[in-house]
């Protein structure tokens, strides 16, 4: 059986390449990186590291336990099947796709998912800002499905980890744009930026984790417009550099609006999307939308095609 | 064991990493200087917070502006980047010295401290915000 830590390879050229984007940002954009933020981010890597080995150990014989009920059996050396590698890392960033969306759309898995949405900056150390907290969520369920279809829970882990080096680079605005047949079929910087943003037009799309395909499929693609800023972090930004408060605000905001929410709300507030709440003070990311698509509206300019500037016979009977 | 110099490595890289930002002088201070500086940072803040009235602090770390609903909002420099709120119930204004002191009651966010013109009249006009909510 291979034993493989495709990320934990990986961390020398983390590590080198932000440094190059650090010279980059010092000739080029300097305020793409803030030291505090930058310590943070970093700090959130190797928490998650420490987390998951830790924490990690029930998801694990979750899965092991349901390879047990595999329908297809890729046989003792299922990992001399070669093409179950490739179809494996596939459908594992399908997985990616389910999981990361729900991610963004159900509290519960927001809470874990948030802290790597929770700097303003955008750049190589951002995509290291990973969860401490994904254990105590549901997400292990998503993988369920690929491990009863035969994928051996090894072969998933380590396709998940190429998975995670992949979007890796994406995490910089270094890279405006990649040759337009890659822009259609792969995760970039420009299609990880409009996912990073909190511009209304932005909110909640481009899920991908290294294919685009998947938005493009299920609804959810937004491609990035040349004359809007971005602007990246949460909606309601942090405002602080406390690294315990970045991992746990959103575990304590929730748990607190279950503490005190009338019981039949309770749930709702652990399984609804984030910023709903049922005396509806706040806002969801759809109704920030909502409202900022009306505003388009209030000042988009009348109707001016060739027809409507001609009606000459607007007022005539058809002969 | 293994784990255990894993993370002493990476603890070393990180602070290196972030030693070496700091040292590039990576980052920047922005300064709300201007009505138009203190109407694009709010509407970061709230997307479509439209102000009628600013002020910005003397030295330019943060702001408080007013839409024409007469919600007031807070923005203070984060890193090289504005954080704000919009102030409810929980939040106060207080003097000390001549700063004015405006806690959106949030502790995590913290207090923000202005050194402003007119701040007698923005204090006046929190602490109404505040009062009104709780009447």
């Amino acid at each position: 059986m291979p034993d493989l830590n495709p990320t934990q390879y990986a961390v020398p050229l983390f590590v080198i390449a932000v440094l190059a984007e650090m010279i980059w940002a010092k000739l080029r954009a300097p305020e793409a990186y803030e030291p505090k933020d930058t310590l943070v981010s970093l700090s959130f890597g190797l928490g998650s590291t420490v987390a998951g080995a830790l924490l990690g150990g029930f998801a694990v014989s979750l899965m092991l336990f349901a390879y047990e009920w595999r329908v297809v059996d890729f046989g003792p050396e299922w990992w001399a099947v070669w093409w179950a590698w490739p179809l494996c890392f596939v459908l594992d960033d399908l997985k990616y796709y389910w999981v990361h969306r729900a991610g963004h759309r159900i509290r519960w898995m927001w809470a874990a998912h948030v802290n790597h949405h929770s700097s303003q900056h955008y750049n190589l150390s951002t995509a290291l800002r990973q969860t401490w907290t994904g254990p105590f969520t549901f997400g292990v369920l998503f993988a369920i499905p690929l491990v009863l279809l035969g994928f051996h829970p090894v072969m998933i882990a380590i396709c998940g980890g190429f998975n995670l080096i992949y979007q890796f680079w994406i995490h910089t605005e270094a890279i405006k744009r990649m040759p337009g047949w890659f822009e259609a079929v792969m995760n970039t910087p420009s299609h990880h930026r409009v996912h990073h943003a909190t511009n209304p037009r932005y909110l909640d799309t481009n899920y991908a984790g290294v294919f685009i395909v998947w938005d493009k499929l299920f609804g959810t693609f937004t491609p990035e417009v040349d004359d809007e800023k971005i602007r990246y972090g949460i909606v309601k930004q942090l405002g602080s550099f406390n690294l315990l408060w970045s991992v746990f605000h959103e575990w304590i905001g929730m748990i607190g609006d279950i503490w005190s929410a009338p019981w039949k709300h309770k749930l709702s507030y652990l399984l609804r999307e984030p910023g709903w709440s049922h005396d509806g003070s706040r806002e969801t990311s759809d109704m920030i939308r909502a409202k900022w698509l009306a505003r388009q509206d209030a000042v988009a300019p009348p109707a001016t095609s060739v027809a409507d500037q001609n009606r000459i016979a607007g007022t005539q009977e058809a002969a | 064991m293994n784990l255990l110099i894993q993370t002493i490595g990476s603890l070393a890289a990180i602070l290196a990493l972030a030693g070496l930002a700091w040292w590039l002088k990576l980052g920047g201070t922005p300064r709300l200087a201007s009505e138009a500086d203190v109407s694009r940072a709010a509407n970061e803040v709230e997307d479509g917070f439209c102000p009628v009235a600013t002020v910005c602090d003397a030295d330019g770390t943060a702001a408080i502006a007013r839409d024409a609903g007469g919600r007031i909002m807070i923005i203070r420099r984060h890193g090289n980047r504005f954080a704000g709120r919009v102030l409810g119930p929980a939040a106060s204004a207080r003097f000390d010295g001549a700063r004015l002191i405006v806690d959106p009651g949030e502790a995590r966010f913290g207090a923000v401290a202005l050194d402003l013109a007119d701040a007698q009249a923005w204090a006046g006009a929190i602490n109404r915000v505040s009062d009104t909510d709780d009447a």
